[in-house]
């Protein structure tokens, strides 16, 4: 019933607590969603014998040669970098993934918008949870870091697990902004593309912020997708994060789903008109 | 109780076009054989009047086949009414729970085999865990596709997709049901099956209304018939009335 009539609840739904409904319905659908991604990844399996672990072995390959080349710019040896570029680059394959995946949540789902009456959450929890399931491949490469002493293993780890938690809460609010403003205007998920290289080197993935030029540190500190790196890379290199990361993760999560909301409020109903 | 009630409900289907101005080039929709005449601007944007002002009431019982021209706005209707597309304007109402088959294959991910599809499907869409065995033995003998069922649905014939689509859609028994076109991919013995499962249905005094374009079919799955024409209401009654006055309309 909630679900068929999902275009139309703009205007059946009561105004007042619409967006605690809204909540409620999508964490419902969370576990269906995860459902379907895992499906999608048992595939993969199926059809190339490693399947997502394809994607690790990239990210294996820029770490090394990242690491490589930074050392000898920057300075430092490849072994103690590379835990720093390693996780950098996992944690942000991640971010990118959510963001530029998450561009075309609806564009890709075209067809099943336009013919069947299932709510809209399913394609955004299937697209966050896959991005996961692949994130939790590259981590292999974390522990096999910690296996051979690459990286040293530290309580502060732990921490790591609420800024995962984080990072898809931002993940899914994001896929469903974006998604939806790329549907209506194509030209967006170009911009955000090359906004996205441009990003990779503004953000420290693979350089030291510490390093940075004291009147450039502006760079950083206005750098949203940094304190969203930092929150799983620092605890997995046994630092904890500054108070002020979560503070920013945490304020960006609260304004993003004010954000999605809005913009699902006004551009839900009229979705299958723009795919 | 399921009703569908249309009240002088409109469709306007906007086009996005990030060259509008290509369209002052266009050739005019009125002419077109396909279409409807009914094509505005609203600034730079073109508009389609897919459908307008559009009166319906349909009750229990009630087995609509929607016909008319290509683009005379019956896959608009199937979508206003499973709530894809919004109304621009009107009042609509709809009680009941809504299935709408509107694409050629209700097969979520196409590299799963047709049991996996099956699941998700009834995962996505809330099916009693504990009856599912029972729902599954059931599509096994509607579909009769034995051990293609346990293969990748992406390998499936269009037929062999318009059965499974077919069986999953009516297995819960929706109070309406939305059909479009893909059950004609179904060879005559399916379409005999399809129609006692159907008989069932009715038996159950749920709404169903398909769009199609073949006589045979509505004829033997429907009491009714809607016919479209430029985005508008025709004709709405007795089926065999409503295929005459199809054909006046040449």
């Amino acid at each position: 019933m909630l679900q068929a009539f999902d275009a139309t609840t703009g205007a059946a739904m009561p105004h007042s607590g619409a967006a605690l409904w809204l909540g409620l319905r999508t964490v419902r659908n969370l576990r269906k969603g995860l459902t379907w991604a895992w499906l999608d990844t048992v595939c993969q399996y199926r059809r190339s014998k490693i399947g997502p672990i394809w994607e690790t072995i990239n990210v294996l390959v820029m770490t090394l040669g990242i690491a490589v080349v930074s050392s000898a710019v920057i300075g430092g040896t490849v072994t103690n970098l590379i835990g720093y570029v390693g996780l950098g680059i996992i944690v942000w394959t991640a971010i990118t993934s959510l963001i530029s995946e998450g561009t075309t949540a609806f564009v890709r789902n075209r067809d099943a918008i336009l013919s069947s009456n299932l709510s809209i959450d399913f394609y955004v929890a299937r697209m966050s949870f896959r991005i996961f399931i692949t994130f939790c491949h590259h981590l292999i490469l974390y522990f096999i870091g910690v296996a051979i002493g690459l990286i040293g293993l530290h309580w502060a780890a732990l921490l790591a697990i609420p800024g995962i938690v984080l990072l898809f809460v931002n993940g899914f609010w994001t896929i469903t902004l974006l998604s939806l403003v790329c549907a209506r205007y194509r030209d967006v998920e170009l911009i955000i593309r090359n906004l996205l290289q441009l990003a990779f080197f503004v953000t420290p993935v693979f350089w030291d912020y510490r390093h940075i030029v004291s009147n450039r540190r502006f760079i950083v500190d206005y750098n949203i997708l940094f304190y969203f790196l930092e929150i799983v890379r620092a605890p997995l290199l046994g630092e904890v994060p500054t108070a002020q990361t979560y503070i920013v993760v945490v304020s960006v999560t609260v304004v993003g789903y004010a954000m999605a909301y809005l913009v699902y409020r006004r551009m839900r109903r009229d979705l299958a008109f723009y795919v | 109780m399921s009703r569908v009630n249309l009240e002088g409900v409109s469709v306007h289907i906007p086009v996005y076009d990030a060259n509008t101005l290509r369209l002052l080039r266009m050739p005019k929709f009125g002419r077109a054989k396909v279409g409807t005449g009914n094509v505005s601007h609203a600034g730079a944007r073109l508009i389609i009047h897919a459908l307008s002002n559009l009166d319906l009431a349909l009750e229990e019982g009630d087995r609509v086949c929607v016909i008319g021209h290509n683009g005379a706005g019956k896959t608009t209707l199937l979508r206003l009414i499973a709530g894809i597309y919004p109304p621009s304007g009107g009042r609509m109402t709809i009680d009941g729970k809504v299935m709408a088959l509107l694409g050629q294959n209700l097969s979520p991910n196409p590299d799963a085999t047709g049991y996996e599809n099956i699941a998700l499907i009834a995962n996505l869409f809330d099916w009693p865990k504990e009856r599912l065995p029972e729902y599954i033995r059931d599509i096994e003998e509607f579909t009769e596709l034995g051990e293609y069922l346990a293969l990748p649905t992406r390998i499936y014939s269009a037929g062999m997709h318009a059965r499974l689509a077919f069986a999953m859609a009516t297995i819960q028994v929706p109070d309406v049901l939305l059909i479009d076109e893909a059950m004609g991919a179904g060879d005559a013995h399916f379409q005999l099956r399809a129609r006692a499962r159907i008989q069932q249905f009715i038996s159950r005094a749920k709404i169903m209304v398909m769009a199609s374009h073949s006589i045979d079919f509505c004829r033997a799955m429907c009491n009714k018939a809607l016919l479209l024409a430029h985005s508008e209401r025709v004709f709405f009654g007795d089926i065999d009335e409503g295929f005459a006055r199809y054909a006046e309309l040449g």
